[in-house]
C-alpha cells in the first residue's frame, strides 16, 4: 500500500516536472509561433470569444445570487446599502478571476486536450514533424498564448457581468437606491488592489497555469481513444486543483 | 546496387523495452528506385522508416541519407532535410482543420513566401497528378480511404523530394484504389525521378511495384533481391513469408514461459 502511495506521489511529481520542462519548450517556441500569428488569433478566437456566453451568463447569475444573498444578510444590520461594495469585492478579488477560469478550464481546457489530443492520435503532429512544421510553435504555443490573453479579457467580462447582476437584483428588484448603489462601490473598490491585482493578474496567472496544463495533457496524451477521455478529465481536474491552491497564495501576498 | 545508394544503414542496433526490434542491421536503399520493405508484423519495418527521417533514434549503428548521418543531425539540419523528404503515413494523417487544397498547400505556406497565385497552380498541378483536382474543397472527413491517401501523396510530393516513404500504402484499399496507388508510386518514380521506399505486406502489389524487396525478420535481413526471383529462392523465410505459413521461421506462439507449468501441472519446467 505504502510503495502504491509512493508510486502516486512520484508520478504525481514527475508530471509537475516534466510539465514544468514543456512550459520551457514553449516559452522557447513563442518567437518562432509569431510567424503563425494568424493561428494564434484563430485560438484566441476559439478560446476566448467562443466562451463569452458561458462567462457572460455565469457572472450575471453569481452577481444576482450574490445580491440577493448578500441583501438578506446585511438587512438584518440595516446594512443593505453596502450591497454593492460588497458583491463588486467579492467578485473582483475571488469569484471573477477564479469562477472565470474554472468554466475556461471546462469549456476551453478539455477542447484544447481534446483537439491535440486526436491531433497526436491520427498522426498529424508526427505529420507535421515530417513537413518540417515544428507542431511546439505551430499547434502548442498559438493554444498557450490564447489562454494567457483570453482568461484576463474573459475575467473582465464576468466581472462586468457580475456587478450588473448584483445591480439587478438589488436596485431594481430590491429597491436599493442606484445613487447609493455605485457611490458606495465607487468610493470602496481601489482600481489597483482590486481590478488589477485581483482581477488582471490572478486571471493571468490562472490563463498561464490552466493553458499549460490544457496543452500539456494533450501534447502527451497516450494516442488511444481512452487516452484522450483520460486526459480530458485530468485537464479539469488539475485545473480546478491548480486554480484553487493558486489563489490562496496568490491571495496571502497580494492582500 | 550499393555505388549510388541513398540510404545508408550500417549496424543499426535498437532495443525497444526490452525488446531488440534491430539487431545491427545492414541495409542499403538504391537511389532512383522503387524499394519494398517487407517482413512480418512488428518486426519493425515502420520503425525502419522512422530511423530513416530521424523521428526515432538506434542504440548503435548508423543511417546515412544522402552522406548525412541522420541520428547527429541537429533539429535544424533534421528539418532541412526533411524538407527533401515525403512520408506517407498509413492513416493519411490530414489536418482535418483544412480542406484538401490547404492539406497539399500547407508545406508550402509554411515554408516559403510565394504569391497565392503561384501556391495554387503548384497545388492545382499535384492534385491533378493524383487525379484529385475536382476534390480540392472537400474536407478530409468527406474523402474515402484511398482519395485520402492521395492527398496526403499530393502534400509529400509537394515540394518534389528526392526520397519518399510509404508506409502501409495499400491497407484498407479496395483492388480500384489499391491499383490508383500503384500506378502512382510507379508514375512519380518514372517521370520525377522520386527514390521509393515502401513498407507492404501485399506481395501482388509489391511485384507489381517494386525494383527491389528487403525481408526483415528478427531484426535483420534474412532475403533480398528482386520480387520475382524473392519469392521463389527457396529459404524457409521466404517461403514461410510468401506462402503465408501460419508456423515457421517466424513462430505461431508469440514467446512466452512452459504452457504445462503456466497451467499448474506438476512436471512442468520452471
Amino acid at each position: 500500500m505504502s510503495s502504491r502511495n509512493d508510486n502516486v506521489v512520484v508520478r504525481s511529481l514527475a508530471q509537475i516536472g516534466a510539465c514544468g520542462l514543456f512550459l520551457l519548450t514553449i516559452l522557447a517556441a513563442i518567437p518562432r509561433s509569431f510567424r503563425h500569428g494568424r493561428e494564434t488569433v484563430r485560438q484566441i478566437w476559439f478560446v476566448g470569444a467562443m466562451s463569452l456566453t458561458i462567462v457572460m451568463t455565469c457572472g450575471l447569475f453569481v452577481g444576482m445570487v450574490l445580491g440577493l444573498q448578500l441583501y438578506d444578510v446585511l438587512s438584518i444590520f440595516g446594512g443593505t446599502s453596502a450591497t454593492g461594495t460588497v458583491v463588486a469585492i467579492a467578485i473582483y478579488r475571488e469569484l471573477g478571476p477564479v469562477v472565470t477560469a474554472l468554466l475556461f478550464a471546462g469549456r476551453a481546457g478539455t477542447s484544447v486536450t481534446a483537439e491535440i489530443g486526436l491531433m497526436r492520435a491520427t498522426d498529424q503532429l508526427d505529420a507535421m514533424e515530417m513537413m518540417a512544421v515544428d507542431p511546439i510553435a505551430y499547434v502548442a504555443a498559438p493554444r498557450f498564448l490564447a489562454g494567457v490573453v483570453a482568461l484576463p479579457l474573459l475575467g473582465l467580462v464576468f466581472c462586468a457581468m457580475g456587478v450588473f447582476g448584483g445591480h439587478l437584483v438589488g436596485v431594481t428588484w430590491l429597491g436599493i437606491d442606484n445613487g447609493t448603489f455605485w457611490s458606495n462601490m465607487t468610493a470602496t473598490v481601489d482600481i489597483h488592489k482590486d481590478i488589477v491585482n485581483g482581477v488582471l493578474l490572478k486571471s493571468f496567472a490562472f490563463g498561464i497555469v490552466v493553458s499549460l496544463i490544457a496543452v500539456f495533457q494533450g501534447y502527451t496524451t497516450p494516442p488511444t481513444s481512452e487516452g484522450v477521455a483520460y486526459a480530458t478529465t485530468r485537464t479539469v481536474v488539475a485545473s480546478s486543483i491548480a486554480i484553487l491552491a493558486l489563489d490562496f497564495v496568490l491571495t496571502s501576498f497580494l492582500i | 546496387m550499393t555505388d549510388d545508394a541513398i540510404v545508408r544503414v550500417r549496424g543499426l542496433t535498437t532495443v525497444l523495452n526490452g525488446k531488440t526490434i534491430f539487431d545491427s542491421l545492414d541495409l542499403d536503399i538504391p537511389r532512383g528506385k522503387v524499394t519494398a520493405i517487407m517482413g512480418p508484423s512488428g518486426t519493425g519495418k515502420t520503425t525502419l522508416l522512422k530511423h530513416i527521417t530521424g523521428q526515432m533514434r538506434g542504440d548503435a549503428g548508423s543511417v546515412e541519407l544522402d552522406g548525412l548521418n541522420v541520428p547527429e543531425l541537429s533539429r535544424e539540419k533534421l528539418f532541412e532535410l526533411r524538407e527533401r523528404i515525403g512520408y506517407l503515413f498509413q492513416n493519411s494523417a490530414l489536418l482535418t482543420d483544412f480542406d484538401v487544397f490547404e492539406n497539399v498547400a500547407f508545406p508550402l505556406r509554411q515554408h516559403t513566401k510565394l504569391p497565392e497565385e503561384l501556391i495554387r497552380n503548384i497545388v492545382l498541378n499535384k492534385l491533378q497528378a493524383v487525379g484529385l483536382r475536382g476534390a480540392a474543397r472537400l474536407m478530409p472527413t468527406e474523402l474515402s480511404g484511398g482519395m485520402a491517401r492521395r492527398v496526403a501523396l499530393a502534400r509529400a510530393i509537394v515540394f518534389d523530394p528526392a526520397l519518399i516513404l510509404y508506409d502501409e500504402p495499400f491497407v484498407g484499399l479496395d483492388p480500384i484504389a489499391l491499383n490508383q496507388v500503384l500506378l502512382l508510386i510507379r508514375t512519380l518514380n518514372e517521370t520525377l525521378g522520386i527514390t521509393s521506399v515502401l513498407v507492404a505486406h501485399e506481395l501482388a502489389a509489391v511485384q507489381k511495384v517494386a525494383d527491389h524487396v528487403y525481408l526483415i525478420a528478427n531484426g535483420k535481413v534474412v532475403a533480398q533481391g528482386d520480387p520475382a526471383t524473392l519469392a521463389n529462392d527457396g529459404s524457409p523465410w521466404t517461403a514461410q513469408f510468401f506462402g503465408g505459413e501460419a508456423d515457421g521461421p517466424v513462430p505461431f506462439q508469440y514467446p512466452a514461459g512452459d504452457y504445462a507449468s503456466a497451467l499448474g501441472f506438476p512436471g512442468g519446467k520452471a
